[in-house]
């Protein structure tokens, strides 16, 4: 009880200690509105339709759900889903890193382009590869049966978040002292036990954390499954399709509420995992990786997968090009520029807006992620823990259920947003905005608690006064991740896809939207022009920052662009 | 004569290819007896560590040999070599308590369950690290997990012990006891051992026998008191331990002495390269302690002091030579000698016995 007291009173000094500054109090009361409005409330929202039939609390939207196995399927669809991307995701990205880390492989640079390169394109350009490669009118067409369903999306999905296992691994196995290993074989264990009781007992926290990542990730895709599900229904598609198709909010948000549970439960499993104090801290002086005389049985299998891999993203990201060039994919291989002609008499205002609307985003995320890390990470004020979980909500839930949040909350005026926004430019905006703000605020948190607080006293015992430390010496260290935030943002504001489709309009629209509905129309040559465009501007943004970031970074630490 | 018990025959390796190609270890002999220690002692990138790691079976030599107890070991891999290395990081399993790091190659060896206790709890009870079993390396002090990295290589009972530079993590104190521990034990198992260090003070006080490497290449093998008193070259002189250099020709030949001329006055050494001429210019090697200060006087070289720093037990002075170079001088218990301070005149004067001669180089 005393306690408790002590610490309302403590509160109440932080509050007025805040209120004496009235410029942070604002800002944060500001910051509190707009997350409450833009991603506690939609998320409640999607709750409270869930549990609501004309007005009343109910749970029969649950029990309809669960006992129709119309509705019940997918969810054992998506999970299945799923386990397979992640079991067979999880291993290609350790091989991967095992190639990059533990081998001398040749060629590692390009080896490590080509297997993080499908993080800059939106998923579902490798589901229109697919398509061109082993749909009805593909090359292979047949040569894996059916490819709309099970094998297609674990295929495409594999190479899509592979990538993330990989990047995620390859931190894990970089940390792993080598001279761990040389002990081990120095007491006389083989290359296989090596493997066996030192290096796979010392992954495992970070194998299993790079297995739910991606397991998130291919529950929360919307893009591959709509264009390459077929029969085989997932929870992302059949939420979307209740609510576009069916107009049944109830049901929809049902379904959404079962993709949301199992994705924040890994979630919060692969934060645990990762808070908790692994191995992976060496004591004493690492010594550098020593890759020598590893037996040709480990070498070449290791090779041979890296290369396989390497092969199938060349060949997917080569048949986009090549399909966007041909006059009509199967039938009539003339070679021709008609389908960028096309493309861009539909897809003009789509590409401006996603263009318009990204570079709006892209700074505000920018500005107010590097703000709110500073305020979680160098202020104390009441709420500081609820600011930093409701900012990072949005990481966690997938892009569906957000989306169906934005219409649910946004469609009518309410309490919190007195005006209509639906079929506004703001909804977009707001959404692109918290959808990657955490991604700016966990960059900005790394870089600001990379910066030693006796370095800012450093500049001020030197004379200058806090303005002047925080422009010369916080500002220069902090600009390299405010930057890579910024590439980070933009990449995924436009390869948006499962969030955005529920709030775009005819007055607004995306990008990513014009594809999956060439798509849909069976223009597979003018999917995979746009889709060209796409992945072109992003990688031209990523170099324009990239060189930007190589020019104030001189002597900073580096960050890298793409990140998962 | 008795075999040597490790043998490196004209030990070579190189990394790299044609224009960047290192050579890091040049053509190495060397030869361990049993029981012996043997330090590899030199600056960074002299080639010692890539000399012990050859030896361990981590790299592979470019040409040459490692013979232990008479068997070439060149194509036996590392884990099924009879070495044991204690590492710089002492590379500790995190993921597993003391008793099974020590445990780790008694069991891959596949000993039976009481002969792994058995060994493992004499080898703890050795080394100092009983009651410890069962924590986990990170709840250890450096020291301990020093320990438990020689342990984890003595239980072996390698027929040689490997150690690269195992002290450098831990502070100054520690390092003088583990030192003297790890020597006590070496001594009584008889564990023919190769240490790599670039401490000095480590090497002398460790060792049988001292080898000095520069630049991939072998400069010195011997006791530590011959390689401090004769060095075989300035790079030996100057790494082991300090040393003044003064360039002098040589003016008469005894059987036993050299006279040689510096600045004028005439410098008397013990004899002991056969290959030095009369007239042949020389260095003579002065160690700082072995330098007298006085007054000026006529028969004495003059010089004048630049510094001196007072340390108690000693007093170190710089002085300017006639021939504009800088020495260096200690001078023990300097309550009991006249003091000099900056700028004030010298002369100066050598313990004979301790000076040594090189040939120019």
């Amino acid at each position: 009880m005393k306690q408790h007291s002590k610490s309302r009173i403590q509160q109440i000094n932080e509050i007025k200690k805040l209120i004496r500054e009235p410029f942070l109090f604002i800002s944060i009361l500001v910051i509190f509105y707009l997350l409450i409005v833009f991603v506690i409330f939609p998320i409640f929202q999607v709750f409270k339709t869930s549990f609501m039939v004309d007005g009343h609390f109910t749970l029969k939207n649950y029990r309809d759900v669960l006992r129709q196995s119309y509705y019940i399927r997918p969810l054992f669809n998506s999970i299945l889903l799923g386990v397979l991307v992640a079991t067979i995701g999880t291993f290609v990205g350790f091989v991967f890193a095992y190639a990059i880390t533990r081998t001398p492989m040749r060629g590692k640079g390009i080896f490590r382009l080509i297997a993080t390169f499908p993080m800059v394109s939106p998923p579902f350009v490798v589901a229109l590869a697919c398509i061109l490669l082993f749909g009805r009118a593909g090359i292979f067409a047949g040569l894996l049966g059916n490819i709309y369903g099970l094998t297609g999306l674990t295929i495409v999905e594999t190479i899509a978040y592979a990538p993330t296992a990989f990047l995620a691994l390859i931190g894990v196995l970089q940390a792993i002292d080598p001279s761990l290993e040389e002990a081990a074989m120095d007491c006389g264990a083989s290359r296989g036990k090596v493997f066996s009781t030192i290096i796979l007992p010392l992954a495992l926290p970070g194998i299993v954390s790079a297995w739910l990542l991606v397991f998130i990730q291919s529950l929360a895709d919307f893009g591959t499954p709509m264009i390459l599900s077929g029969n085989y229904q997932v929870l992302s598609v059949q939420a979307y399709l209740q609510i576009t198709g069916m107009f049944d909010l109830a049901r929809g948000s049902t379904l959404a509420i079962l993709l949301l549970l199992p994705t924040v439960i890994a979630f919060y499993l692969q934060k645990y995992l990762l808070s908790k104090k692994s191995y992976v801290t060496v004591t004493g002086k690492p010594t550098s990786a020593t890759i020598k005389n590893l037996e040709w049985y480990i070498k070449y299998p290791v090779y041979a997968m890296c290369l396989i891999f390497a092969f199938i993203v060349l060949l997917f990201y080569g048949m986009v090009v090549w399909g966007s060039f041909q006059k009509l994919w199967g039938v009539d291989s003339t070679l021709t520029l008609r389908n960028y002609v096309q493309m861009w008499k539909i897809g003009k205002k789509y590409i401006k807006d996603s263009l318009l609307l990204s570079f709006i985003v892209t700074p505000i995320t920018g500005v107010l992620g590097m703000f709110i890390a500073y305020l979680i990470s160098r202020k104390q004020f009441v709420g500081r823990n609820l600011m930093e979980f409701s900012s990072m909500l949005t990481f966690a839930v997938p892009g569906t259920v957000v989306g169906i949040g934005y219409i649910l909350a946004f469609n009518n005026p309410s309490f919190f947003m007195p005006v209509t926004l639906t079929g506004t430019s703001i909804i977009i905006i707001a959404l692109l905005i918290f959808r990657n703000l955490p991604v700016g605020i966990r960059n900005g948190v790394a870089a600001i608690e990379q910066i030693d607080p006796s370095i800012e006293e450093a500049s001020i015992d030197l004379g200058a006064d806090s303005g002047v430390t925080f422009r010369k010496v916080t500002l220069p260290m902090i600009t390299p991740a405010f930057f890579s935030g910024l590439a980070n943002c933009f990449v995924r504001s436009m390869t948006a896809i499962s969030a955005i489709i529920f709030v775009v309009s005819g007055r607004w629209n995306f990008i990513t939207v014009a594809v999956l509905g060439f798509v849909d129309n069976s223009q597979y040559a003018q999917a995979a022009a746009m889709s060209l465009l796409l992945i072109s501007i992003v990688l031209l943004a990523l170099g324009v920052i990239q060189i930007i970031t190589n020019r104030l970074g001189k002597g900073m630490q580096s960050f890298s662009i793409i990140e998962q | 004569m008795k075999r040597a018990y490790l043998e490196l025959k004209k030990l070579t390796k190189s990394f790299g290819k044609g224009q960047d190609m290192v050579v890091a270890v040049d053509a190495i002999d060397l030869d361990v007896q049993e029981g012996e220690l043997v330090t590899l002692l030199g600056p960074s990138g002299c080639g010692k560590t890539t000399t012990l790691r050859m030896i361990a079976g981590f790299h592979t030599p470019t040409s040459g040999d490692v013979l232990i107890d008479g068997v070439a070991v060149n194509e036996i891999p590392p884990n099924k070599r009879p070495t044991a290395m204690v590492f710089q990081n002492y590379a500790l399993f995190p993921h597993m308590t003391v008793f099974e790091n020590i445990a780790y190659g008694l069991r891959i060896r596949r000993e039976s369950d009481e002969q792994v206790k058995e060994k493992v709890g004499r080898i703890m009870n050795l080394i100092g690290l009983e009651g410890l079993a069962d924590r986990q390396p990170r709840q250890l002090s450096g020291g301990q997990q020093q320990r438990v990295s020689l342990a984890r290589a003595m239980v072996m009972e390698p027929k040689v012990l490997l150690f690269d530079e195992p002290l450098s993590n831990l502070d100054a104190k520690l390092r003088v006891s583990t030192r003297l521990e790890i020597r006590k034990l070496q001594q009584r198992l008889g564990i023919t051992s190769v240490y790599v260090t670039h401490d000095q003070e480590e090497a002398m006080t460790l060792s049988d026998k001292v080898v000095i490497m520069d630049r991939g290449k072998i400069q010195q093998i011997g006791s530590p008191v011959e390689i401090y008193s004769h060095p075989a070259n300035r790079f030996v002189a100057g790494f082991m331990g300090k040393a003044n250099f003064l360039e002098a020709t040589v003016k008469e030949l005894g059987e036993s002495e050299v006279v040689l001329e510096y600045c004028g006055k005439t410098i008397t050494a013990p004899r002991w390269d056969k290959s030095i001429k009369t007239g042949d210019e020389a260095t003579i090697v002065v160690r700082p302690e072995s330098v007298f200060l006085d007054p000026p006087r006529e028969d004495l070289i003059e010089g004048t002091v630049v510094n001196s720093v007072y340390f108690g037990s000693q007093m170190l002075y710089e002085v300017e030579m006639p021939d504009g170079k800088l020495l260096q001088a200690e001078i023990a218990d300097p309550q009991d000698h006249l003091l000099f301070a900056k700028g004030h005149s010298v002369g100066l004067s050598f313990k004979s016995r301790s000076l040594h001669v090189l040939a120019k180089e």
